[in-house]
């Protein structure tokens, strides 16, 4: 019998059966799945609720969930059995596996959450810029109502992103942006339908001709003659064919839209006449050239919008348009008329006459204002 | 003797063919998919996310147990957790939807405030505009005009998020509307401001 065994036997039976319940203790009742383990995932999936994993990664948190929820039951289970050492722990490898799921997952929604941040980040600042841009260009233009209700409408989604974005509803801000910008692509597309005749060489060329006989008048009538260019916003005074000065004029709200009814803020083109002369208190505005607005054309313009039903039958054509001085309120638009600084307009009224030509045009060349801004506004889109 | 033996394998026949009948409990299954469903339907995906996707994970897990059960040979089929996992889901589908309900109302409450805060800001830059001046200094008036017509539209917009239950979208769109229509309250304050008063204020045709 060896050595050991014959100590062994030396040992009382009692002492052995303490000694392996002892073992036993010592190792058999080691918890089945460490409670570390438990609280790890348990703080990723914590982490993974605070960063919305369940609205942005729906698929990828639902199957960590998923598992999470069948280990946790089957974890409940397995409290109550006892393992041996020498045995192989499946839950345990099972858990460990859906921690480095959890943690694979959790990268991954981190990245795409700063991804997505970034974008509707992107996209709110390029907005942004284009609604301001679209807002300076026209503001710039003057035509501020021809925008309709859809610069506020766009202005009201961007703020609408904003909040979106605050709430890190980032998805929600990106659609929110995207809708904005597609109501900026329709005002871009009103405003390159209104103003596209700025751009139109046969339209432009017309304006031209209407000029030069302006011109040619005043040439041959050795007399004064007025020519307004909206787009430039210039006031030109011709005397003998000769042009002798420009001043900077201020039109209708809505002054580069050609007029066509009352109360519409546009200011009309054609070739008109100085119908009277309003000197100091016949006007409010400092002093006044009254114009034979509506001539023959627009007379004519007017009546086909009515039977086309572009205007009402009740609507009228409108009338008193003036080129005037300065109110006391210092308005910067007017409703129609052509507005001069008072010095400039005692200038103007010192040498005209009744009956001088004042002939409205929109544009004098086929490079102005207009032509860039649209074609700005277009590679704005087109950067969208 | 042999009566005994017969008795016994009567016994242990029984016994399996006990065991063999054991069915999945599908109506508490199925009470747990219609109240998850019910949660979903509440808008619990919606007002209480999280807590939804808990509880579509716990759907899953019991589908696998009972799936896994079925599975095994009829004798040791066990549906004792199923059935148990089955009532806590439908138990806590109905908390779920409970507080998914009362977010939901809650968020249609801030919602319906937030248009009502709105709705006023928008009635009041219209009374502003109406105190506005005549005359030439309704140009810069008119434009501003524009914008409020705008917002009164959006108003309806907000109306149409809340028919629609989408109270959070409801809720940024008329945020949006009142701080643009507080903006364009201090535009025309300022347009008044600048105007005196005349002693004639024709309004002229044009």
């Amino acid at each position: 019998m060896p050595a050991f065994l014959e100590g062994l036997a030396c040992v009382r039976p009692g002492y052995l059966a303490i000694s392996f319940c002892a073992l036993v203790a010592a190792t058999g009742c080691t918890p089945a799945v460490p409670p570390d383990l438990l609280a790890d995932i348990d703080a990723v999936d914590r982490q993974l609720i605070d960063l919305g994993a369940p609205r942005i990664a729906a698929d990828e948190y639902a199957s960590f969930a998923t598992r999470w929820a069948a280990l946790r039951i089957r974890t409940q289970a397995y409290d109550d059995l006892i393992r041996w050492p020498w045995e192989s722990n499946r839950i345990e490898d099972e858990l460990r596996q859906l921690l480095a799921h959890g943690d694979t997952t959790l990268v991954r929604v981190q990245e795409e959450q700063a991804a997505l941040r970034r974008t509707a980040e992107t996209a709110i600042a390029k907005l942004d810029e284009r609604l301001s841009a679209l807002s300076s260009q026209v503001a710039s233009l003057g035509s501020h109502i021809v925008l309709g209700k859809e610069l506020t409408h766009a202005d009201l989604l961007l703020k609408q992103a904003r909040s979106f974005f605050q709430q890190r509803d980032y998805a929600r801000s990106l659609e929110i942006t995207k809708q904005a910008n597609e109501t900026l692509d329709v005002q871009t597309a009103v405003l390159t339908r209104d103003l596209q005749r700025y751009a139109d060489a046969q339209q432009i060329a017309r304006w031209q001709i209407m000029a030069r006989r302006t011109v040619e008048w005043s040439r041959i009538h050795q007399s004064p003659a007025i020519i307004v260019s909206k787009v430039d916003r210039e006031l030109l005074l011709y005397e003998n064919g000769k042009k002798v000065s420009s001043y900077p004029v201020r039109l209708g709200y809505n002054g580069l839209k050609d007029k066509l009814v009352q109360g519409d803020g546009a200011t009309p083109e054609g070739r008109y006449r100085v119908a009277a002369l309003k000197g100091e208190g016949e006007t409010q505005f400092f002093r006044a050239l009254l114009l034979d607005y509506p001539n023959q054309e627009d007379r004519r313009r007017f009546r086909a919008a009515v039977q086309a039903g572009i205007v009402p039958p009740t609507a009228s054509i409108g009338g008193l348009i003036e080129i005037h001085g300065m109110d006391s309120t210092g308005t910067s638009q007017t409703l129609g008329c052509i507005m001069l600084d008072n010095s400039h307009m005692q200038r103007v009224f010192s040498r005209v006459v009744a009956g001088t030509p004042v002939t409205i045009v929109g544009a004098l060349t086929e490079r102005n204002a207009i032509t860039l801004t649209l074609t700005e506004l277009q590679q704005q889109q087109g950067a969208t | 003797m042999k009566p005994m033996r017969q008795t016994a394998m009567l016994f242990v026949l029984t016994a399996l063919l006990a065991g063999g009948c054991a069915k999945p409990p599908s109506d508490k299954i199925e009470a747990a998919e219609q109240a998850v469903k019910q949660a979903r339907e509440r808008g619990a995906n919606v007002y209480a996310p999280e807590e939804y996707a808990k509880l579509e994970g716990k759907l899953t897990a019991l589908k696998q147990e009972a799936a896994e059960q079925e599975g095994k040979f009829a004798p040791f089929q066990d549906y004792g957790k199923v059935e148990e996992l089955a009532v806590s889901t439908a138990n806590e589908a109905a908390a779920v939807s409970s507080a998914a309900t009362q977010k939901k109302e809650e968020a249609k409450t801030a919602a319906l405030q937030a248009q009502q805060v709105a709705q006023e800001a928008v009635s009041s830059t219209r009374q502003l505009i109406a105190k506005a001046p005549v005359g030439k200094d309704r140009a810069a008036i008119e434009s501003i005009k524009n914008d409020i017509e705008a917002l009164t539209a959006s108003l309806t917009q907000v109306q149409a998020s809340i028919d629609k239950e989408d109270y959070q979208a409801a809720q940024t769109q008329a945020k949006a509307i009142d701080e643009k229509s507080r903006a364009i309250s201090v535009e025309i304050q300022d347009a008044i401001a600048k105007v005196k008063p005349r002693k004639v204020s024709p309004f002229p045709k044009q």
